[in-house]
């Protein structure tokens, strides 16, 4: 069994993961099916999300050059990262030259994917996790499992049990908005005395070289105006030209997130502290990271660029659905992370996860930016064959069938004996066991096929 | 060769035009909002379980503290406000008030003023300056908003104010909350859980 089998094989067995996640997911659907539906004509404002993103993947490079000239205009200072272990060295030394002890962090699948939470150890610095999810897996020593509930793989029994081993005043009463109540005594004081406030970018807009962050619990701000030192660290996708496109970006983000019409919190950072000003950092530096994005550009990957980092795709996967996200192993799972971590961490690694998917098109039906997930998914399938990284059980078998298949006669001779085959395993119209095939058959039944092939049937009526 | 131009040098292409970004902006999909009626608009939004703010109404800025007190002693909280150091506060008679200028970590209410009111999703337009610091505004149980009435907009494409970027713009729309435990919605998170606005007809 590969890594993910046997991630995927645990998960399966795994009751709780299974009602933690139904539990949170499929709240997340019926809220966004409500939102999208008070919305007028959610199918065309896709559409133009898309062409937005396209635009700027278009044209990134000149935006990213008005961006940084504006950003640096407003104070802030803008450093570049071709990989993730360059960006980390960039937010440690400054973290060291600034001093710092503590970093307070805001959520930012970034942050994840360039590994900063292990960086930041390494170098001897105590972080806080911010957000109530990350604060949660923190404590567990664990993974996000969702971009946007990186906690959802947590029972509310599991929480509490976590947070009465770690807080020092946890919650008493057995309800959720105790546990959360015992996580905010815990948070508001460190929180506060941190040295630096790290934190993702939703968006970055280009014509005033502002950062944009959206929480639902003002974690961010909590984290990023207190300390002496904002540190960003975005993906060079992020950008959009102006605030008018991310107002539209934002009011499909939220609906595809959450169902809300709009974050509780949204703000535009724009270089640190100014004269006569109370508070706010006294530098704001912001990391450009590539990590892979130019290569996705050039090589076919230019859609998934547009990714908006919701979530939707995967509150709606019959696959994430069933093994939650820590089976898929990478940052980001479900189907964009099924997509985004053959890009990042290479095909040879995560080859089982592009065959992770029905191709059920549930996912591309759903993005806020039309993301066609399947066909990419389908394409690392593809690149996979011809790479010969598929085993040789898969590469004989299909060689077997392309064989047979290349051989009418002998293909409808076989597809006859099958399907007699078959119908003496069906009870009842379903076939509940099937020899050679007991991964399929251990969890759903099969349709006992028709009494005669498709030729058959066809042959005859074309006689009659 | 640098990161930047190791980067850059892989996007060559040329500089977008300026009509082409607009032209994507035409004619948005957005919720309806009726621009007879915009505090009417502007309220039902505020009253949303998503948002779900109270409020009240004054006709001058004299009337303020006493629509404070009114609040405050409604939630059986103390008369102790964060004021921010804005000149058009100081006029108001503050007596029987205790008020400071910098939030305490577990500040009960401070008073911020906003400088638009968006009737598309209730949201509330913040920007820092020497006079609107923003922590207050993050840490108070209490989160109490004056908005004058003529300043709500329609659409959040109208909240960027003329003048100069501020360091840091923002949009409140309801309080601190997380849905981080199994999907299930709580108030007060981190920041304030209640939102408070106070609205100026003047």
């Amino acid at each position: 069994m590969s890594a993910f089998d046997t991630r995927a094989a645990a998960a399966l067995a795994d009751p709780i993961l299974k009602t933690a996640v139904e539990r949170t997911a499929g709240t997340a659907e019926a809220k966004r099916t409500l939102a999208v539906s008070a919305f007028p004509d959610f199918g065309a404002a896709r559409t133009r999300a898309a062409a937005i993103k396209d635009h700027v993947i278009a044209h990134l490079g000149a935006y990213l050059e008005q961006f940084e000239a504006n950003a640096v205009a407003a104070g802030a200072q803008v450093h570049w990262a071709a990989t993730a272990d360059e960006a980390c060295r960039i937010v440690i030394d400054i973290c060291k030259a600034s001093g710092a002890r503590t970093v307070a962090r805001s959520k930012s699948m970034l942050g994840e994917e360039i590994g900063l939470p292990h960086a930041l150890a390494q170098a001897g610095i105590d972080r806080i996790e911010t957000d109530l999810a990350e604060h949660i897996i923190q404590l567990a020593d664990e993974r996000p499992s969702h971009i946007i509930w990186p906690a959802m793989h947590k029972t509310r029994e599991q929480v509490s049990a976590l947070f009465k081993a770690k807080h020092r005043t946890p919650h008493e009463e057995e309800t959720i908005a105790a546990m959360a109540e015992s996580a905010r005594r815990e948070l508001r004081t460190r929180m506060l005395g941190a040295d630096v406030g790290i934190s993702g970018a939703n968006f970055l807009i280009a014509d005033t070289g502002a950062v944009c962050t959206v929480t639902n619990e003002g974690n961010a701000e909590l984290s990023l105006v207190p300390p002496r030192v904002h540190i960003v660290t975005a993906g060079i996708e992020k950008i959009v030209p102006s605030m008018g496109h991310a107002v539209h970006m934002l009011r499909m983000l939220a609906r595809s997130a959450t169902g809300a019409a709009l974050t509780q919190y949204t703000t535009f950072y724009a270089g640190p502290r100014r004269a006569g000003d109370r508070d706010g950092p006294e530098q704001m530096h912001i990391v450009l990271v590539d990590n892979g994005r130019t290569k996705m550009r050039e090589e076919g990957l230019a859609d998934m660029l547009r990714c908006i980092r919701c979530g939707a795709c995967m509150n709606h996967c019959v696959v994430f659905r069933q093994i939650g996200g820590h089976a898929y192993g990478g940052t980001y799972p479900g189907p964009m992370g099924a997509v985004l971590t053959p890009a990042l961490d290479g095909l040879a690694q995560s080859r089982d996860l592009v065959h992770a998917c029905t191709l059920n098109g549930k996912c591309q039906q759903v993005c806020p930016v039309r993301i066609p997930l399947p066909t990419l998914l389908k394409g690392w399938r593809e690149k996979s064959w011809r790479e010969g990284l598929e085993p040789t059980s898969m590469r004989f078998g299909l060689g077997l069938w392309a064989w047979v298949a290349q051989r009418p006669a002998l293909y409808r001779f076989g597809a006859g004996l099958a399907v007699r085959a078959m119908r003496l395993l069906g009870r009842g119209g379903w076939i509940e066991r099937l020899p050679l095939a007991g991964g399929w058959t251990r969890h759903r039944a099969m349709p006992k096929p028709a009494a005669r092939t498709f030729m058959d049937q066809y042959r005859q009526e074309r006689g009659q | 060769m640098s990161a930047r131009d190791a980067i850059l040098a892989r996007l060559k292409g040329a500089a977008p035009d300026r009509s082409q970004a607009d032209a994507l902006l035409i004619a948005p999909e957005r919720p309806a909002v009726d621009p007879a009626a915009l505090e009417a608009e502007f309220l039902a939004r505020l009253a949303l379980p998503s948002v779900s703010a109270s409020h009240d109404a004054i006709a001058t800025l004299a009337d303020l503290p006493a629509a404070i007190a009114r609040y405050l002693d409604a939630q059986g909280e103390a008369r102790t406000l964060c004021l921010p150091p804005d000149p058009r506060l100081e006029r108001c008679d503050w007596s029987g008030f205790i008020l400071h200028d910098v939030a305490a970590p577990a500040e009960t209410a401070a008073l911020a003023i906003a400088r638009r009111g968006i009737a598309e999703t209730g949201s509330l337009v913040f920007e820092t300056g020497p006079a609107a610091p923003m922590l207050p505004n993050f840490l108070a149980l209490h989160h109490i908003v004056l908005l004058a009435s003529r300043d709500i907009a329609p659409y959040l494409e109208d909240a960027p104010l003329p003048g100069p970027q501020p360091r840091a713009h923002y949009w409140i729309t309801g309080v601190s909350g997380t849905t981080d435990i199994e999907g299930t919605y709580v108030r007060g998170a981190h920041g304030p859980r209640f939102l408070h606005v106070i609205l100026l007809r003047d």
